[in-house]
């Protein structure tokens, strides 16, 4: 049997009926259309599946579609505003941190919570932050250095 | 990955909550954080044909002081909030280190303390850390409460004293006395995302800043079939004046109470050197903790 949700996605309100055993990513990608958002592992290892909830940063292949009932849900899709890059993705295009992309809404996504509560990090808050997000192929150097690139850019537009 | 299909239940109230569970008992599982019932879902090792969520259970995730001396932390308290907290910091050492160490930043936001008790696994993070702070469990069922020690909870690998029927619904735990510190270490290939090789958490109390040992707890994980309290060292340092020796001598006697076994983390054998040389590191943390003790 299928349940209404109403939940907030980047900004939109959006009303379904889901089934029960249908996760938030599934409910994402497939019937939001919203494939930002990776199916990698599945079971909450490789992070690829990041999307912010209520503020907080999780494994959406584990949490339910119904679980975020009432929920605000932000995905890589919703973090451009009117066409521009938010900064965290423009340091990730001009650092070279993007090889394959697979990690990289999730990277971002993770970054943007530690830069919202932490606007200055240090280069070992960074990497615990970004801890649960694999990258295979990238490495982990372009995306740390874009993360720390991002936060200056953020704070310079801040001071101005 | 695809999950089983199952009834979903969102009881807003405790009672509601135990009375599904009463009825559904063995066919029924509670579902908080879901960063392990989800896996073992999507693995086919749980398929329960009902799942209630306690989302919307009110109270269930608070962490509160209590009686001016004590701390009740609710089961659905999530690994974040307790490796943030303040006072848990501050006073439950072992507790917001473990905490901290579970799993990666993702997993802790939604995973829960009562979840990681619950499920009885013998290289969880967070009962040798229960275990050294003396935690009880509230359990509660439609019908009854009880507490239960976290040393008398488990039982073996995945099995603990719960029953289908009950619900744990708070940790609650007295604040250790004057001159107390803690630490919890854990050893894996990786700093995150690693199920423990070992683990070991310490709680300290010394009789002043400079005096001997009054009491000390030791407990470990992934040694045994369930985590398991170091006795026979805790014995051996109590009324002893702290030194690295007498530290070294309590790892050296701590590998004999455990039980390891060689598996894909590691060997019997290396797990054994480790026990000794986490122990003696845990208790050097807790004994400059307790040293710097403040009212």
């Amino acid at each position: 049997m299928k349940t209404l949700i109403e939940l907030t996605i980047n900004g939109r309100k959006v009303e379904s009926a889901v089934a029960p055993n249908q996760t938030l990513l599934q409910f994402l990608r497939e019937d939001q259309g919203l494939t930002g958002s990776k199916h990698g592992c599945g079971l909450g290892d490789c992070g690829a599946c990041t999307v912010i909830l209520d503020n907080k940063p999780v494994n959406s292949c584990l949490v339910l579609a119904v679980q975020a009932n009432g929920g605000e849900v932000l995905t890589i899709e919703g973090l451009a505003e009117n066409g521009k890059l938010h900064p965290i993705q423009q340091a990730f295009v001009d650092k070279g941190s993007i090889q394959c992309g697979f990690c990289t809404p999730g990277m971002i996504l993770s970054a943007k919570t530690l830069l919202d509560d932490n606007p200055r990090p240090t280069e070992l808050e960074i990497r615990t932050a970004i801890s649960g997000n694999l990258c295979r192929c990238t490495g982990y150097q372009k995306i740390v250095e874009a993360v720390q690139a991002a936060a200056d850019a953020i704070e310079g537009t801040e001071v101005s | 990955m695809l999950l089983p299909k199952f009834d979903y239940h969102e009881p807003s109230t405790l009672e509601d909550a135990l009375q599904l569970l009463h009825e559904m008992g063995g066919n029924a599982k509670l579902i908080a954080g879901g960063t392990d019932l989800l896996v073992r879902m999507k693995q086919k090792i749980d398929k329960p044909s009902h799942v209630i969520s306690l989302a919307r259970v009110p109270g269930l995730d608070e962490i509160v002081p209590r009686n001016g001396h004590a701390v009740s932390v609710g089961a659905a308290a999530s690994a974040d909030a307790i490796s943030r907290h303040e006072l848990l910091n501050d006073r439950f050492a072992p507790l917001a280190l473990a905490a901290s160490r579970l799993g990666s930043p993702l997993i802790r936001n939604r995973a829960t303390i009562g979840g990681n008790l619950v499920n009885g696994r013998p290289a969880a993070d967070l009962p040798p850390a229960c275990m050294v702070l003396e935690a009880t469990a509230k359990l509660k069922s439609s019908t009854a409460e009880r507490e239960v020690s976290l040393n008398e909870f488990f039982r073996g690998p995945g099995e603990t004293v719960i029953e289908p029927n009950e619900l744990m619904v708070s940790i609650d735990i007295e604040t250790p006395a004057a001159w107390s510190g803690g630490a919890y270490l854990k050893l894996g290939a990786r700093k995150t995302l690693e199920i423990s090789m070992v683990n070991v958490a310490v709680m300290l109390t010394l009789k002043s800043a400079d005096g001997d040992i009054a009491d000390a707890r030791i407990a470990f994980g992934a040694v045994a079939p369930m985590p398991v309290r170091g006795f026979a060292a805790e014995d051996m340092l109590k009324g002893e004046k702290p030194s690295a020796d007498l530290f070294a001598r309590a790892g050296e006697l701590s590998v004999g109470m455990c039980s390891p076994i060689t598996d894909h983390r590691g060997t019997m054998e290396y797990r054994c050197m480790m026990i000794e040389v986490l122990t003696k590191r845990a208790l050097g943390e807790a004994y400059e903790r307790a040293r710097a003790w403040k009212p």
